[in-house]
Parts: C-alpha cells; sequence; structure tokens
C-alpha cells in the first residue's frame, strides 16, 4: 500500500527537475524521428503552392506576440520561404501591436536569403488599430486602410501593391493566430463569410481544436496546429527543395515527443497512486 | 438622463445602422459603412490613453507613497518612458534618419532591437515556465475517476502521442486516429458548443445594442 | 563544444530569460524585476507605434495636412475617452463607448449569424458528396449526432430523463473527447514554449546545440 501513497505524491520539485531533463537531453541526443504531415498542414502548403509567381500577393497577418512566439515564429518564417523561394509577393500586415517587430524581424532575416527587396517582393503594411474595422476595411480597400507602408512609404508609390485594391486581389491570406483577434473570432467571420476571402491559418495548439469545425465546412483551407504544425511545415517546405535553412521547429519535435510521454507516464503514475490507496481507503 | 440617454441611443443608432447596411447594400449605406469603419478605427485608438493612464496611476502612485517593491514600480515606469521615447523620436524605419540617433559606433538600441532583444525574451519567456505548473498539476488533478473523466483522458492520450512525432514511430495508425478523433468526434462537440457561443452572442449583441445590457454603463446616474 | 554568443544584446536576452525562470523556485526580486520591465518596455513599444502607424498618418496628416475636417467628429468622441481623468465629466467617456459597443454589436450579429450559425449547419448536412464514399457517409452520420447530441445537453437545462438522459449522455462522451483533444493540443503548446526557450539558451546564447 506504500507504494500507492508515494506514487500519488511525488514532490513538486522532482516533477519540475523530471521534466527540465526530459526536454533538455534530446537536444544533445536527437532521435530524428520523422512523423507523418498531417492532412490539414499539407492542405495549407497546396494552397501557397497554388498562387501564382510575380502576380498579386499572398497576405499573411501577424495576429501573435512573442508571447506565443516558439509556436507561431517558426511558421511564419517556414511560409515566407516557401513563398519567396516560388516567386510568390508577400503582403505582410499586423493585427497585434506587440506582434509589430516580428513581422519585421522575419522579414529581415528570410527575404535577403531569397534576395528578396522591400516594395518589389514583399511589403510590410504594418499595424492599425480597431480590429474588426481594419479587415473590413481592407475589403473595402487596402490603400485607404493602409495608406502607408510599416516605414512611412504611400502604398501607390510601391510597385507591388498597383492593382491590389482589396480582397479580391489577395489569392489567399493566412491568419497566424495566438486568439483574439485572430482566425477565427476575426478573419473567418469578417473576411472569409462577407468577402468569400480563401483563407488558411496557423494557429497555437491551444485553439487549433476548436479550427476543426471551420476546416470541415471549408472555410479554412490549411491549419497548422501549434510547434508541430511549424515542424511538418518545415518539412514540407525542405522536402520540395525551397529551403535549407535551419529548422528550428523540426530540432524541437524529439524533445516535444519525450515530454508528451513524459507526461502521460506522470499521470498513469497518479492514477495508480490513486487506484491502489482508494483500494485501501 | 443625459448621462445615460446619449450614450445609449448612440449605441442603439450605431448598431442598427450596422445590422441595416450588411442586408441592404445601397451606396448610401456602403458610404457610411466606409466612414464608420474609419471612425471607429480612430476612437478605438484612443483607448490606449486609458492604458497608459492606468499603469502610469497605479505604478506612480506606488512610488509616491514608497509603498513596498516601489523600486519595480519605477522599473516599470522608466522603461516604459525610455522605450516611448526611443521609438517616438528615434522612429520605426532603423534606415531613416530620425531626430535621435539610435545607435553609437556599433551598438544598436533602436526601437525594434529593444523590442528583439527585451519585448521577445521576457514575453516569450513569461509563459514558457507554465509547462512546469501543468506537468504537476496534470499529475495530481488529472484522475480517471469516472466514465467521463477516463474518456477525457483516453482522447488527450490520443492526441498527445497521435500528434506528435513518436507517435508514428510507436504505431503507424497513431496519427491517423488522433486526426480522425480530431475531425469526427472532436469536431462535432466543437461544433455543437459553437452553436451555443454564437447564439449567446447574438443575444448579448442584440440586449447591448437595444440597451437592456447596460454593464458598459458602469453604474451611476 | 560551447561557442558562446559575442553579442551582448543576446546577453541580456538570456539574462532576462533566467530572471523569469528564477520563478519556478518562487516568487523573488529578479523575476519582480523581468515582469516590470516587461510592462514598461512593452507600454512604452505601443506608444510608439501608436504613434507611427496610427496618429501620424491616419489622424494629424490627413486632419490637419490635407484638411480633411470630417474627421474632427471621430477626434472629438476619441477625444471624450480623456474625459475620464475629470471626475465630474468622467461619463462622458461612455460617449465613444457607446458608439464602439453598438456599432462593433452592430457588425458582429450578421456576420457570427453566417460565419458560426448558417455555414456550420450547412457544413453538418448529409449531401451527395457525403454519400459518394461509404466512410465519409458514415461519419458524416456520426458528426451529424454528435452536433445534434451536443446542442441537447447544453440547451436543455432542466432536469435530464428518460430518451433525453440517454441523448445527452452521449453529448457528454462527445464534450469529454473534444476537451480531452484540446487538453492534448494544450499540453503540446505548453511544452513548445518552453522548448523555444530552451533553444534560444542553448543555441543562441550558448551555442551548445546547433
Amino acid at each position: 500500500m506504500k507504494i500507492g501513497e508515494i506514487l500519488g505524491k511525488i514532490d513538486r520539485r522532482i516533477v519540475f527537475g523530471f521534466m527540465a531533463i526530459v526536454v533538455i537531453v534530446p537536444f544533445f541526443f536527437p532521435l530524428n524521428v520523422t512523423g507523418k504531415v498531417a492532412p490539414p498542414s499539407q492542405q495549407l502548403f497546396d494552397a501557397v503552392e497554388e498562387i501564382q509567381p510575380d502576380s498579386k500577393p499572398l497576405l499573411i497577418s501577424i495576429d501573435f506576440d512573442p508571447q506565443s512566439m516558439p509556436e507561431l515564429y517558426p511558421m511564419l518564417k517556414a511560409i515566407l520561404r516557401h513563398a519567396f523561394s516560388r516567386n510568390v509577393r508577400v503582403c505582410m500586415m499586423a493585427l497585434w501591436v506587440t506582434g509589430v517587430g516580428l513581422g519585421e524581424a522575419a522579414l529581415n532575416e528570410v527575404a535577403p536569403e531569397y534576395g528578396k527587396v522591400h516594395g518589389k517582393d514583399y511589403v510590410y503594411l504594418g499595424w492599425k488599430p480597431g480590429f474588426a474595422a481594419v479587415v473590413l476595411g481592407m475589403g473595402k480597400s487596402i490603400p485607404e486602410t493602409f495608406p502607408t507602408d510599416q516605414y512611412g512609404t504611400p502604398l501607390e508609390s510601391i510597385p507591388m501593391m498597383r492593382g491590389v485594391k482589396n480582397f479580391r486581389d489577395i489569392p489567399y491570406a493566412i491568419s497566424i493566430s495566438a486568439g483574439d483577434p485572430g482566425a477565427l473570432t476575426l478573419w473567418i467571420p469578417y473576411v472569409q463569410s462577407r468577402f468569400g476571402q480563401k483563407l488558411g491559418t496557423g494557429m497555437t495548439a491551444v485553439s487549433a481544436a476548436d479550427a476543426y469545425p471551420y476546416l470541415q465546412s471549408g472555410q479554412l483551407t490549411g491549419l497548422l496546429g501549434g510547434m508541430k504544425g511549424a515542424a511538418e511545415y518545415e518539412h514540407l517546405v525542405a522536402e520540395a527543395g525551397y529551403s535549407e535553412a535551419s529548422k528550428p521547429a523540426t530540432q524541437a519535435m524529439d524533445s516535444q515527443s519525450m515530454a508528451h510521454l513524459a507526461i502521460i507516464l506522470l499521470i498513469v503514475l497518479g492514477n495508480i497512486g490513486f487506484i491502489l490507496t482508494k483500494g485501501r481507503k | 438622463m443625459m448621462k445615460q440617454g446619449i450614450p445609449r441611443l448612440l449605441c442603439l443608432v450605431a448598431g442598427i445602422v450596422m445590422i441595416v447596411q450588411f442586408f441592404i447594400p445601397h451606396p448610401i449605406s456602403e458610404k457610411i459603412f466606409s466612414e464608420s469603419l474609419r471612425w471607429v478605427r480612430i476612437i478605438s485608438a484612443f483607448a490606449l490613453v486609458l492604458g497608459v493612464r492606468s499603469i502610469t496611476v497605479h505604478h506612480g502612485t506606488r512610488i509616491i507613497r514608497k509603498s513596498s517593491g516601489w523600486g519595480y514600480s519605477l522599473v516599470a515606469l522608466v522603461a516604459m518612458v525610455v522605450t516611448a521615447v526611443i521609438g517616438l523620436f528615434g522612429g520605426v524605419d532603423p534606415h531613416a534618419t530620425a531626430l535621435l540617433p539610435t545607435s553609437i559606433g556599433g551598438f544598436s538600441f533602436h526601437l525594434q532591437v529593444l523590442y528583439a532583444n527585451l519585448m521577445v525574451p521576457l514575453g516569450a519567456t513569461m509563459f514558457s515556465i507554465l509547462a512546469f505548473y501543468m506537468a504537476s498539476a496534470a499529475y495530481r488533478s488529472f484522475r480517471a475517476r469516472n466514465k467521463e473523466a477516463t474518456v477525457l483522458l483516453v482522447a488527450a492520450f490520443i492526441v498527445m502521442i497521435g500528434m506528435v512525432p513518436i507517435g508514428s514511430a510507436i504505431w503507424p495508425k497513431l496519427p491517423d486516429i488522433a486526426q480522425w478523433l480530431l475531425n469526427v468526434p472532436s469536431m462535432a462537440a466543437k461544433r455543437g458548443i459553437l452553436f451555443g457561443i454564437a447564439l449567446g452572442s447574438v443575444a448579448t449583441s442584440l440586449k447591448i445594442i437595444l440597451g437592456i445590457e447596460r454593464g458598459w454603463l458602469g453604474g451611476g446616474k | 563544444m560551447m561557442h558562446l554568443s559575442p553579442d551582448l544584446w543576446v546577453w541580456v536576452g538570456a539574462l532576462l530569460t533566467l530572471f523569469v525562470f528564477s520563478f519556478l523556485f518562487g516568487d523573488n526580486p529578479f523575476y519582480k524585476f523581468a515582469e516590470h520591465l516587461y510592462v514598461g518596455v512593452s507600454v512604452g513599444y505601443m506608444i510608439a507605434i501608436y504613434y507611427w502607424n496610427f496618429f501620424k498618418p491616419d489622424l494629424i496628416e490627413p486632419l490637419f495636412g490635407r484638411g480633411e475636417l470630417i474627421l474632427i467628429v471621430p477626434l472629438i468622441l476619441g477625444l471624450c475617452y480623456l474625459a475620464i481623468f475629470i471626475q465630474k465629466f468622467s461619463w462622458v467617456v461612455r460617449i465613444p463607448m457607446g458608439f464602439v459597443l453598438g456599432w462593433g454589436s452592430g457588425i458582429a450579429i450578421p456576420a457570427v449569424l453566417q460565419a458560426n450559425v448558417i455555414k456550420q449547419i450547412q457544413g453538418s448536412l448529409i449531401t451527395s458528396q457525403t454519400l459518394a464514399h461509404w466512410n465519409t457517409f458514415v461519419w458524416s452520420i456520426v458528426v451529424l449526432i454528435g452536433v445534434i447530441t451536443t446542442v441537447i445537453y447544453f440547451f436543455f437545462s432542466r432536469e435530464q430523463k428518460g430518451s433525453l438522459k440517454v441523448v445527452a449522455n452521449i453529448g457528454i462522451i462527445y464534450i469529454m473527447i473534444g476537451f480531452g483533444a484540446s487538453f492534448g493540443y494544450t499540453v503540446m503548446a505548453r511544452i513548445s514554449l518552453l522548448l523555444g526557450r530552451l533553444q534560444f539558451l542553448l543555441r543562441d546564447w550558448l551555442g551548445v546545440i546547433h
């Protein structure tokens, strides 16, 4: 019976220490297990793959901030690499004011890898206040909603934005989303439903399960769920020969796998302890 | 009367006009809608003032009263002022000339540099420590006490193993089962809940427009 | 091999990361410092972005540069927020709030009905497409049962007896699977956030992994 009590009452510090070891060790001794690509991730990849090169831009919205960066930032970079390697133009914007710098950092890092130039191959519109008022405004007119880009250049003087008036000129939009405002609360009701915009999303794993009804109904074409979704996208981009850059999400997947097994083990131990002590009571 | 009447009337009119414009796409309603979008963007931006005020008052009071931990409040206020000054006078474009230089020699303290090296590590780490607390909480409280809890536990295990690479190494069918779980039963439940939330939010919106829900008026006359 | 970062800013970032991690050993001055620094820098950053991305291009320039006088109306409504500083006139704050709330509610009603009710009902219907293959047909029946029983479980808050109880019990099973899936994904999310920070420490700062 004593075993039951021990298993049911492992000290919190031991749990913390155990978790720390489980997540750190695989970084030094990688298993390099490659998982399957989930169909919603493949769908997102295919949708970006369908965009015409040197034509109307892919729209990416930064709807997150540093607090969910480890999950979403690798997605953003992988999607940018996919687009740039295929010469797909990118129009980026932000709905989270504290996320503006992440968009800038990603573009500064990835664009030079492919020799892409601001204004010709990509544009960063930056951020505007008003959430629904911003995206609804873009449905009417993008240049009226964002008269200038993030650095104050008037949109009409930016070559790649000529002829991009509203969502009709956006072949595909991706909201990289950490909650509200984001894909489910803003882009689906105000953009996809109202303007028929083809929409995909990269989401934090916390809300990924909530996106499935929209995936099934066709309101979403493509979904990356959490860091695993990012790793899948990195894999697809590398496999297609679009990028040889390092793959941070993929690198973390061994630790991710081990941590999940560890938590399952902890829950099982807790339950064994629970059952054994309950039997005695 | 005026103190509640004017805001409620404005709320009613704005709400009804916005519903009507959705169903009647006429040039006039389109024009009103477009202009309203600009107005809302401008008005909502001023909410920043409220946020800055509450932070300044909260920390300012602690500093003035020298209440315990006032030094941390000083850190917050100084950080806010310094970052704002660098951002406002140094600009957002590192290549443009600005009132305030944002680098000394090779050392840059441009707004984006502060963002990438202060906000990013702090923000990203704040929630990362939850991993430890979650593991500990799951261990202590996640018990298969009854049929429902057992179903929850099994579904969680399938998603936890099936959605990471090790899942397919353990059993190649696991990722497919996890995906099925998300696509079929979990999706059905989420959709049912979604209906409830959607109808609830529509009801709340109607109550706000019609003045039945008055919580936002914050009491008083 | 260790390849410590030569970048001073990376060291600052690493130190701050460790300050936040120190909370695992209990609340302490290092964590408190990091927490307050975060709040301060974030608000300062927001002030700068609000000015450059909004106040300058969308208000100051069109109003004072191009003379778009209509903007005086939203400007006055926005300035009403400042009334909160004067106790006697603090009720004036309700005017812009009333407008924005009414506007938001007005646009939300049709949008939510369209996206989260009508389109979702359409997605649950059995169509000729779902009849094409036996498995899509079976699963769409399973989905339909799940949606209906979940809705029944939530909407009938009176005591559930007889056949209603059976239906509601089926609903509970679906809901528990849904919650379980969300829990599994939440575990994934929390671990990922930790891994991102470990990568920063081990790769960008210490240079012990690549």
